[in-house]
């Protein structure tokens, strides 16, 4: 009976070294589908587009339409850079540099009178559309009144654009528009969208304004060129609109 | 017997069964790469503070349309030299902040937002407070620098300061307010409530450092410390012992008032971060996440001072020494992480195959051409019906090339 007892101490004392030896340690955002992520929707704005073009991802000179939707008429100005504003009316379409990131103001909402926003579109994707009809397949850019809601109170709503790839989707979920997916904050955005398909772009829009005292001149990022469309079809944009994964 | 074993299982359980979930010791085949921040630096003597470290590598690429470049070297995040804090109230409050002899009032009515540069920390005035019209405050606000956790809300959001009521009545009864904002980390924030939060000293548990727990949280981005103190009284150093009720001269400071459309930026007292007579000291933080050469002393620390952490989260030695003898002899930074870095490779062996595979005719290594042509006796030949009628009028006939004009 003694060895016995002491054949279960000494297991007691092997589980307790096992438990204080084993650290839990918990990663910043869980895996997605069993692969880890490095980046993220707080890593550093403009980090996904550089990557992309460091690996070769995307050719660094390419222009890929977008177009920007508003919940109501406005006016979205695209920055070439601080000097050079490009403003156009909502739905506003034009090409931007793939890996770049842009900083946009919308402004002229009647239900925000005199409320200006200050989004940013990084490209870290194209499109790869029939040769001389890029202009018919822009990457669709869909605000909603409940997120400039949210900017306006203060907070932070990134949104990955990604094109969806069909055999990934639920056939429920194409039939529905627009089709944003809200997850919680403590989950991988960037991830989740490259779990359903091709990232193409992050979205981020908050309360943040220039500040007419002191004028920080990395706040419009570095910008781009910008290749103002010369036609708007509506019915193209639908064809090609993309998902989104918005967090809040 | 039985009960032995029974109480075995349950020690075992409770111990191990919260910590292991039988995968420890075998490999899960899963890879980890490191943070984005850190892949972003490419390692040690790269991108570093201090001389002899290299830049980025890239050259610049051909230019593209409005000075832009094309190629080349990747387009460099966004990284926003400001922090702009927006004082959301209470509403009517006046902010000043300390200048170049003396304080600039009225700077910004709340609620108002500035853009202040980070890693400073700066002086406030805050004044004209509804509902106590003869309290002044001389808070400091410690403007953290950016981070990479937290430059993307930096970059698109404020921050979001607002003095309570409950915090100027602790003021008032003479207590120490210290506010601290951070950006809690994914696994910190609630379901749906993204957004920053703000631990203050008087909430907590006495004992609690508000600064240590905001760091156990998340990432730091503002620092707001408040007490009673009165800044600008007369007699005090920079002001006049005797006042001008005693016959004396007041000595005019340079008044710059934001009622009068005078506006000036506020005057960093001290790096944020580091101890600073008047600022309680800090918890170290890093340097900003700025890409790019290093120029000491610009946008870097200037050269000789301490720049490298330790363990225990003081600062490390000087590189120099500054006006003494150096008396460190050792300092020692071990690194414990069980990394998994494979060897590399020295032969590589890559086997390709198309299933199925190419297949094609043999080539062609012998050709045999043959030409007939018919034979006619004479009086065998006809000619064609078109052909007929001109016939015997020189059609097919030998002209001499000196008769072709």
């Amino acid at each position: 009976m003694v060895r016995m007892t002491s054949f279960i101490a000494g297991l007691s004392l092997l589980a307790v070294l096992l438990a204080i030896g084993t650290p839990v340690q918990a990663q910043q955002y869980p895996p997605v589908g069993g692969r880890q992520f490095p980046l993220n929707q707080m890593s550093p704005p403009g980090t996904a587009a550089q990557w992309a073009i460091n690996a070769g991802k995307v050719a660094p000179n390419y222009l890929q339409p977008i177009r920007v939707t508003l919940p109501q008429d406005g006016k979205v100005t695209f920055y070439e850079s601080v000097e050079r504003p490009v403003e156009l009316a909502a739905p506003a379409q034009a090409a931007l540099l793939v890996g770049r990131m842009y900083r946009l103001k919308v402004t002229g909402m009647d239900d925000f009178p005199g409320v200006e926003f200050f989004p940013s579109i990084e490209l870290i994707d194209r499109l790869h559309p029939p040769l001389g009809r890029e202009e018919d397949f822009p990457v669709d850019f869909e605000f909603t009144t409940e997120e400039f809601e949210w900017a306006a109170n203060g907070r932070l709503i990134t949104k990955v654009i990604y094109l969806e790839q069909p055999d990934r989707v639920p056939t429920e979920l194409l039939e529905r528009t627009p089709r944003i997916t809200t997850i919680e904050p403590s989950r991988n955005a960037l991830a989740e969208a490259d779990a359903l398909g091709r990232p193409m772009a992050i979205v981020r829009l908050g309360g943040r304004t220039p500040d007419p005292h002191r004028p920080d001149p990395a706040f419009f990022g570095p910008g781009g060129p910008v290749r103002v469309a010369a036609k708007v079809t509506q019915t193209s944009a639908k064809q090609s609109a993309p998902a989104a994964v918005r967090l809040r | 017997m039985k009960y032995y074993f029974l109480a075995l299982g349950t020690v075992v359980v409770v111990c191990v069964g919260c910590a292991m979930d039988g995968n420890q010791l075998t490999n899960k085949g899963e890879y980890h790469a490191p943070p984005a921040a850190m892949m972003a630096r490419p390692g040690p003597m790269v991108d570093g503070p201090g001389p002899g470290v290299l830049p980025m590598m890239g050259g610049m690429g051909p230019m593209g349309p409005g000075g832009m470049p094309f190629g080349g070297p990747a387009p460099r995040p966004v990284a926003p030299s400001t922090t702009q804090v927006r004082f959301v109230g209470p509403d009517g409050m006046h902010i000043g902040w300390l200048i170049p002899n003396g304080y600039a009032e009225n700077q910004l009515v709340a609620p108002a937002r500035y853009n202040f540069f980070q890693g400073g920390t700066y002086r406030l005035k805050i004044n004209n407070i509804p509902g106590r019209d003869s309290l002044t405050l001389y808070p400091t606000l410690q403007v953290y620098p950016g981070h990479p956790n937290t430059e993307a809300y930096l970059t698109h959001n404020s921050v979001p300061l607002q003095l309570t009521e409950e915090d100027i009545e602790q003021v008032e009864s003479n207590n120490f307010v210290t506010k601290v904002i951070y950006l809690p980390d994914a696994r910190y924030q609630e379901l749906a409530i993204a957004n920053v939060e703000t631990l203050v000293s008087t909430r907590l548990d006495p004992g609690v450092d508000p600064i240590q727990e905001a760091d156990k949280r998340g990432t730091i981005m503002a620092v707001l410390r408040m007490g009673n103190m009165d800044l600008e009284m007369p007699g005090q150093a920079g002001k006049p012992m005797a006042g001008t009720e005693q016959g004396g001269v007041d000595q005019v400071a340079y008044a710059v008032d934001g009622a009068q459309s005078q506006f000036m930026p506020p005057l960093p007292i001290g790096p944020a971060g580091q101890g600073t007579p008047g600022i309680p000291g800090a918890m170290m933080v890093a340097g900003s996440g700025m890409p790019g050469a290093p120029i000491a002393g610009v946008n870097t620390t200037a050269w000789g001072m301490p720049i490298t952490g330790t363990p225990i989260g003081l600062p490390g030695p000087p590189h120099l020494p500054l006006g003494g003898p150096a008396t460190l002899q050792s300092h020692t930074v071990r690194n414990r992480s069980k990394n998994e870095v494979p060897a590399g490779v020295k032969d590589m062996l890559i086997d390709v195959k198309h299933d199925p595979g190419y297949r094609l005719p043999p080539p062609v290594s012998y050709i045999q051409y043959t030409e007939k042509h018919p034979v006619y006796s004479p009086g065998e030949l006809s000619m064609p019906a078109w052909a007929q009628g001109q016939q015997g009028q020189g059609q097919g006939q030998y002209c001499p090339p000196q008769q072709q004009q």
